[in-house]
């Protein structure tokens, strides 16, 4: 008998992400952290200048998470998506929390 | 005392008949029931019991020995550290510590409690993470074989 659903892992996709920070704010175990900045987005036609967040870092520390998938939940543009992966022991403390391109690799792994 | 009921129970990797792994767990909290998912999965064989089949080479490790990794599941709290350094004094001593599970390797959902040793490596080095709450029995799998470099 092995346990035929994984507890995986969690991929982001980062160009669907808004920076919204409604997945940091309903973690339980606050294992996400994002770091974004605002842009002004000129349109033509536009009265005045849109201001857009842009995605700096999103990192999810994998030593601190409960897998509980509420941030997959919440998300409202559907940019966190379960992935079947478990192979990702870390020799370091640090190689637990994942950062943006790692994140976002877990779906093609 | 609570901790000296905590013992180490000793297996062996079942998954690559190259490699001799000896595992002590530890179980501490709840993440010891994943240890013995791995046990019921034919991951982990009891020490004593027989082996499911021949090694086809010798063993990385000398045989009896083997390569012996320490596998802490579950929280460590305050009252627990000795039930840790008693496992880390046993002889032979471990080649490497492994931390299974969030609570183990940072403290996990309990890492504001004042009680909570935030991670098993603030006692001793930790050779290999392994993240889940509860990791699933591959997990071990997988990590105890990455350390044993294969």
């Amino acid at each position: 008998m092995t346990s035929r659903e994984p507890r995986g892992v969690i991929q982001l996709i980062p160009d669907a992400c808004t920076v919204c920070m409604i997945c940091v704010q309903e973690c339980p175990s606050w294992c996400i952290a994002i770091d974004s900045h605002h842009e002004e987005v000129s349109e033509e036609g536009a009265r005045r200048p849109r201001t857009v967040s842009v995605l700096d870092r999103f990192t999810i520390d994998f030593g601190l998470c409960m897998y509980c998938g509420i941030c997959v939940d919440v998300c409202p543009f559907d940019a966190l998506e379960w992935q079947p992966q478990h192979d990702y022991p870390a020799a370091t403390r640090s190689g637990l929390e994942h950062d943006t391109d790692r994140l976002a690799s877990h779906g093609s792994s | 005392m609570l901790h000296s009921l905590l013992a180490t129970r000793e297996f062996r990797l079942a998954a690559d008949p190259l490699v001799e792994v000896r595992v002590l767990a530890l179980g501490l909290a709840c993440c010891a029931v994943e240890v013995d998912a791995a046990v019921v999965a034919g991951i982990l064989v009891p020490a004593d019991g027989e082996p499911d089949r021949e090694p086809v080479r010798e063993p990385v490790r000398e045989p009896g020995g083997g390569f012996r990794v320490l596998v802490v599941a579950g929280t460590v709290t305050t009252p627990l550290v000795p039930a840790v350094e008693a496992a880390l004094g046993q002889r032979p001593l471990v080649d490497a510590v492994l931390a299974f599970g969030a609570c183990a390797s940072t403290g996990g959902p309990y890492w504001d409690a004042p009680t909570v040793i935030n991670g098993v490596d603030r006692i001793v080095a930790v050779q290999q993470y392994v993240p889940g709450c509860p990791p699933c029995p591959e997990a071990l799998r997988d990590a105890l074989l990455s350390l044993a470099g294969r």
